[in-house]
């Protein structure tokens, strides 16, 4: 045991001056959550998947423009700012700031709105029962309501906010042309009736008009449901954060790849290995103490990072990091993958002859892991090819058990998959390690 | 191969191995894709208290020997024990007996001189105050008291190397094994280093002791075998040696004579 604790201890100290090691292991995966969850959430926000500002200027004084205002109001996600009432807002200043990025889109709705939309769906209510146009009457011009756009808005999420804009204004007018259905429809009845039984209709006789209840907000004919496809009852979509800090977490695990496998290369170079196999204690000995030695230090390193994520990332604007109630499992997954990550650090250092060989190899297949495992594009994104090589990517394999703990409402066992396989990529590695050890005290190098 | 070494393992036939150090039978070494064995039917017999030389060109197979008799290399064949132990079968016992002095500075640099031998004492067994004690000691020996909490980075290559005796010494071992020691140092550390093998030697110390310096064999050695091409080719004690080869002045001139002067790579 004193054995184990000095070759412990012996990594601590190492580490700890090995500054470039650090700045590796700490500062780059922090810098990298910091930076990328914060560009993300604002791309997030041009896609429509974080809450999204909206600028509306409302010159209508009547009941539609108020509709309007209540509509989108009650969207969710859509942060409606009205310009004061004292406040002078033209179009051009709806522009400039939709331009500076405040808004990600503004609605202008005209003056005299109201007025119009009523003229027009009588003028058609009248057309359609072929009634005479009233008197003094002109034809009014359809009103336009102005839709501005922030250049960065992402195609799609334009397109479906013009469609729900659309079905607003389209359910908006069906309900003035009912309305004027409903006002001027027993005028062509009593009109017909009038024409149909001359003097057996009293002269004073004429239908009241329909009273139409139009509203149907509450009361949908048919209706959809969006289901989230997830593990557990309560589905939710990823927030940037919860998708980075995990994310970038692990791909500053597999960093740990550097400095483990240069270690064990350094040792060899300097003949310190030769050393440690002349000493009384079994070569596992020295092993096991590097992989706690490294356990503890990517321990330390999640905790550091998951403390940006809760508490400094929501000082930058984000939402805090939520992790879901299943914190033994996440213990339990951050252990599978800081061991998969020693375990493929044991494996380069012993395989490999040089540390320049390390310090290509090692970086660079784990930033391909981690490309192809979903760190810097989420799976889903891509395309189906890359989606079947991804389950090859022990970064996958975590990030899919975060994910599922963070957002799907997972627990210890719909994550056992992913734990299983990221203690059997250890062991693999672990494996191939001793036959190449086993080849270096046979052949010496 | 000499009488005295044993092959047996019995706690009887242990008892009478173990007055001989190191016993090595037969040993032979190929490594893969060699043109030639590395070593070839190696057999060395030292006696309790003996300073026993390595002597021989680049690539005569010393380094070879030496990484297999302290289990750091598997043999092809052929048998090595330390004290009755075999180094391959009873790898622990073994290694609890001997101290290895590597070629290479075989220490973390970014440690301190301290803290190396605090690992390497702790990793030999040892704890506690006795370990303090031994570090103490040791650092004493090799003049580096005053120095020993400097990171070994910043080490002249003296100081490197008399740390990297100092860590292969510590726990006392019976039997040490020097791969050239005295490497590229200035004439005091390797003055300091000989007079501390002497004194080690004067304490019971077996010592196996590689070197390509030749005056220093023939001022510290017991015996010296000189190995080309992964065998031994001649043995004895230097005078005994300069004796039986009346054209030779010194332990220079007979190495020259017997392993050719052509550059060895």
């Amino acid at each position: 045991m004193t054995k184990l604790l000095a070759t412990v201890y012996k990594e601590l100290l190492l580490l700890q001056r090995d500054r470039g090691g650090l700045l590796v292991l700490f500062a780059m995966p922090a810098v990298l959550v910091l930076v990328i969850t914060l560009v993300q959430e604002n791309v997030l926000k041009t896609v429509g998947e974080s809450e999204t500002r909206i600028l509306l200027v409302n010159r209508d004084a009547g009941e539609l423009g108020a509709l309007v205002e209540q509509k989108l109001a009650d969207a969710g996600k859509l942060t409606v700012r009205k310009p004061a009432a004292d406040e002078e807002f033209d179009e051009q200043l709806v522009r400039a700031a939709i331009d500076r990025g405040d808004f990600q889109f503004g609605v202008v709705l005209p003056d005299g709105l109201t007025k119009t939309v009523r003229h027009k769906a009588r003028q058609a209510v009248r057309g359609s029962l072929s009634l005479e146009p009233e008197p003094g009457s002109q034809t009014a011009q359809t009103p336009v309501i102005r839709l501005y756009f922030d250049p960065a808005v992402i195609g799609g999420y334009r397109s479906a906010v013009r469609s729900s804009l659309q079905l607003m204004v389209q359910g908006i007018e069906v309900n003035e042309k009912l309305d004027a259905l409903g006002q001027l429809l027993p005028l062509k009845i009593n009109a017909a009736l009038q024409k149909e039984m001359g003097d057996f209709l009293p002269e004073d006789f004429t239908l009241p008009p329909a009273d139409l209840q139009l509203d149907w907000g509450d009361a949908p004919v048919l209706t959809f449901e969006e289901a989230a496809a997830s593990t557990g009852s309560a589905g939710s979509i990823p927030t940037s954060v919860q998708q980075n800090v995990p994310a970038w977490t692990l791909f500053g695990i597999f960093f740990i790849v550097l400095p483990l496998a240069g270690s064990l290369i350094k040792e060899r170079r300097d003949g310190t290995f030769f050393r440690l196999l002349s000493l009384p204690v079994p070569y596992l000995t020295v092993i096991v103490g590097k992989i706690i030695a490294y356990v503890l230090v990517c321990i330390m390193q999640i905790v550091a990072i998951y403390g940006i994520g809760r508490f400094l990332l929501p000082l930058l604007g984000t939402p805090p990091l939520e992790m879901g109630p299943e914190l033994p499992a996440i213990l339990i997954v951050a252990i599978s993958a800081v061991l998969a990550a020693t375990g493929y650090g044991i494996m380069l250092g012993t395989v490999l002859r040089t540390y320049e060989q390390a310090s290509m190899f090692g970086p660079i297949s784990v930033v391909i892991a981690a490309a192809i495992g979903g760190v810097m594009v989420p799976v889903y994104a891509m395309p189906k090819i890359m989606q079947q090589i991804s389950i090859l990517s022990p970064l996958s394999w975590g990030l899919d058990a975060f994910l599922d703990l963070f957002v799907r409402g997972g627990n210890l066992k719909t994550v056992w998959p992913e734990v299983a396989a990221l203690l059997a990529f250890f062991l693999a590695n672990l494996a191939v390690a001793r036959i190449y050890f086993l080849r270096r005290v046979q052949n010496k190098g | 191969m000499n009488a005295c070494a044993s092959k047996a393992n019995d706690p009887s036939d242990r008892a009478m191995a173990v007055k001989i150090p190191l016993a090595v039978t037969d040993l032979v070494k190929i490594y893969p894709k060699a043109a030639q064995p590395a070593l070839q039917n190696f057999n060395l017999a030292v006696g309790s208290g003996e300073i026993y030389g390595l002597l021989g060109p680049n690539g005569a197979g010393k380094t070879t020997a030496i990484s297999i008799m302290t289990a750091g290399l598997l043999p092809t064949s052929g048998q090595v024990e330390i004290y009755g132990w075999d180094v391959v079968r009873h790898r622990r016992q073994a290694r609890r007996l001997i101290g290895l002095v590597p070629q290479d500075i075989a220490l973390y640099a970014e440690l301190t001189a301290r803290e190396n031998l605090s690992f390497f004492g702790r990793l030999y067994g040892l704890k506690g105050s006795e370990l303090g004690d031994r570090i103490a000691e040791t650092l004493q020996l090799v003049g580096l008291t005053g120095k020993a909490d400097q990171a070994v980075s910043r080490y002249s290559g003296g100081m490197k190397r008399r740390v990297n005796l100092a860590a292969g010494i510590l726990h006392a071992p019976r039997l040490v094994f020097l791969d050239e020691p005295t490497v590229g140092i200035d004439a005091q550390s390797r003055n300091l280093i000989l007079e501390k093998l002497l004194i080690l030697k004067d304490g019971g110390t077996t010592m196996i002791y590689t070197t390509h310096y030749m005056e220093e064999a023939q001022q510290l050695c017991t015996r010296a075998a000189v190995m080309d091409e992964g065998r031994v080719i001649e043995e004895g004690s230097p005078g005994s040696l300069i004796h039986k080869h009346p054209d030779c002045g010194n332990l220079g001139e007979l190495f020259l004579k017997l392993t050719g002067k052509h550059l060895r790579d």
